[in-house]
């Protein structure tokens, strides 16, 4: 049965879906309160992002006059944001939809999801992680007020603030027994996982053996907390779009948020240096080349704003579907949609 | 012996895991955005029936363990036994309730279903996708409840309750779907 049709047979389901309704106003109202702008940037873009492990729908553009240009669903609405930093537009905000192709139809997944992400100039990853423990705890408490005894699937969590921030490289020491030497080393840290008795080829890479050892060791250990926690500095190998950290460069400022065993968000403390993002774009691209991905080229454009000058920002982007399931105590994000992707593809 | 790739792991399926036997209860492929994809799996040691989880990574290498898929009849229950025949040659096997996880009471007597051997040990049951069972008890349909629940629970002869529409009656044969345990047709 379709969602529509079972909630016409059981209108007792409507204040399920219409969570999703009054968690998107208190987003809004959460940064509009804080003198953050709203904006709106494309969903169909020339060039999408060079994330190497994500794949894209593709799609053409045509003209009446018969124009033709490769055309791209946004995987994330961070580049766009990020040149009307450049230009000046401060403080913002947008709540939208972003678009993975090739992903698991899982409990967490969905092909076309709603994203928040925020850009917070002149502060680093510290503020935003207060930022987002007081977004997260704001929208939980819609359905259920008692932060002490938060309760999902049947599980107690305890989400008063503030909430633990671990790094990457603690938790891998203490239930991995992985130091940060063998950590942030290419060659130790495929070593290591060959000698816990992990398959490891000539072709394995770091970041292969990195999130081995995390699904089978770390995560399960911090998923058995009752606490939300915050996983700080990532490995270099992981940055992705964020600046070293000054005091360590072997670590960058990057964090993701978990709570009740789900991540929510993930945030940096952004990469203003437009010489090291061609070369990391480069990377990436080359890695996408390499993984057999949908190929095109840099955003140059990008670079350009990145070139003509980017203040200190730090962002972060929120799944809101996962947040909405969180609040709503629902098991799948799926029972957040109306049109779930996979009702709509019978996936 | 069969290698597969971890990607390529599926339900059901029986692999080598830490040199032993696992049943296959759940995969989940991800890809974490930041990393490369992944095959997240539940397995259930066929031997022990105790179950772990491992992540491997899609471009792994995994044994399949070679199981004997065989089609037997179902004879009878023996305390916690299930006894099933081979109708070529009247060979007995003797399957432990635990392998039917909750499925006994779809068996009748003559239906045929899979069993997976492995060095010559009952690992596992399947069954056809349907059933067909003989309702022995069913109440009239409460009046003034027909729109939000137009079911109402019947019990089968094998003891299985389930809950059926409205129109059937103490006799009638029921297809039912032996995944899920749930109504599908009435075939009278």
């Amino acid at each position: 049965m379709k969602t529509w049709q079972r909630l016409k047979q059981e209108p007792g389901l409507w204040p399920q879906y219409r969570l999703r309704e009054q968690v998107l106003e208190t987003i809004r109202q959460f940064f509009k309160q804080r003198g953050f702008h709203e904006v709106q940037t494309p969903l169909l873009l020339p060039i999408p992002g060079a994330e190497p492990n994500l794949e894209v729908f593709e799609t053409e553009l045509r003209t009446a006059t018969g124009k033709k240009r490769r055309a791209f669903l946004a995987m994330s609405p961070e580049y766009a944001i990020k040149k009307l930093l450049a230009a000046g537009g401060g403080n913002c905000f947008e709540i939208t939809r972003s678009f993975r192709n090739e992903e698991e139809v899982a409990v967490g997944h969905s092909a076309e999801f709603t994203i928040l992400e925020w850009y917070h100039t002149g502060v680093d990853y510290l503020t935003i992680m207060e930022t987002a423990e007081a977004l997260i705890t704001t929208v939980i408490k819609l359905r259920q007020p008692n932060l002490k005894a938060w309760q999902y699937q049947g599980k107690y969590y305890d989400l008063t603030c503030p909430w633990p921030r671990y790094t990457v490289a603690s938790v891998f020491d203490k239930y991995a027994g992985i130091a940060i030497e063998t950590l942030v080393s290419e060659s130790e840290l495929v070593e290591a996982t060959a000698k816990k008795g992990y398959q490891v080829e000539k072709q394995t890479t770091w970041e292969q053996a990195f999130y081995q050892i995390y699904f089978n060791e770390v995560e399960p250990k911090l998923k058995a907390l009752s606490r939300p926690y915050f996983l700080v500095d990532y490995p270099v190998q992981q940055a992705a779009l964020a600046r070293k950290k000054a005091d360590d460069p072997r670590s960058a400022e990057r964090f993701e948020v978990f709570v009740a065993g789900v991540e929510l968000g993930n945030c940096f403390s952004e990469l203003t240096d437009w010489q090291e993002q061609a070369q990391r774009f480069k990377a990436d691209l080359k890695q996408r080349q390499h993984a057999g991905k949908t190929l095109y080229p840099m955003d140059v454009d990008l670079i350009e704003a990145l070139k003509s000058g980017l203040p200190e920002t730090a962002g972060m982007a929120v799944g809101v579907d996962r947040l909405i399931m969180l609040a709503g105590d629902l098991p799948t994000v799926a029972e957040t949609l109306f049109f779930p992707t996979k009702e709509l593809f019978d996936l | 012996m069969a290698q597969i790739k971890a990607g390529n792991i599926a339900k059901g399926m029986f692999i080598i895991y830490k040199q032993a036997p696992h049943q296959v209860m759940k995969t989940e492929f991800m890809n974490p955005g930041k990393g490369s994809a992944i095959m997240r799996t539940k397995l259930k040691n066929v031997a022990t029936g105790t179950v772990s989880e491992f992540t491997f990574k899609t471009n792994e290498f995994v044994e399949e363990a070679e199981v004997d898929k065989s089609e037997r009849q179902f004879l009878y229950q023996d305390g916690g036994d299930f006894v099933f025949m081979d109708p070529r040659n009247y060979e007995q096997v003797s399957v432990p309730g635990r392998l039917l996880a909750g499925k006994e009471k779809l068996l009748t007597t003559n239906l045929a279903a899979i069993i997976l051997i492995l060095d010559d040990q009952p690992i596992g049951v399947r069954l056809p996708p349907n059933v067909v069972l003989k309702v022995i008890e069913a109440h009239e349909a409460v009046a003034g409840n027909r729109i939000n629940a137009p079911k109402k629970p019947v019990i089968m002869e094998t003891g299985l309750e389930i809950q059926a529409p409205l129109f059937i009656k103490t006799g009638d044969k029921l297809s039912i779907d032996t995944d899920t345990g749930e109504y599908l047709a009435r075939v009278n």
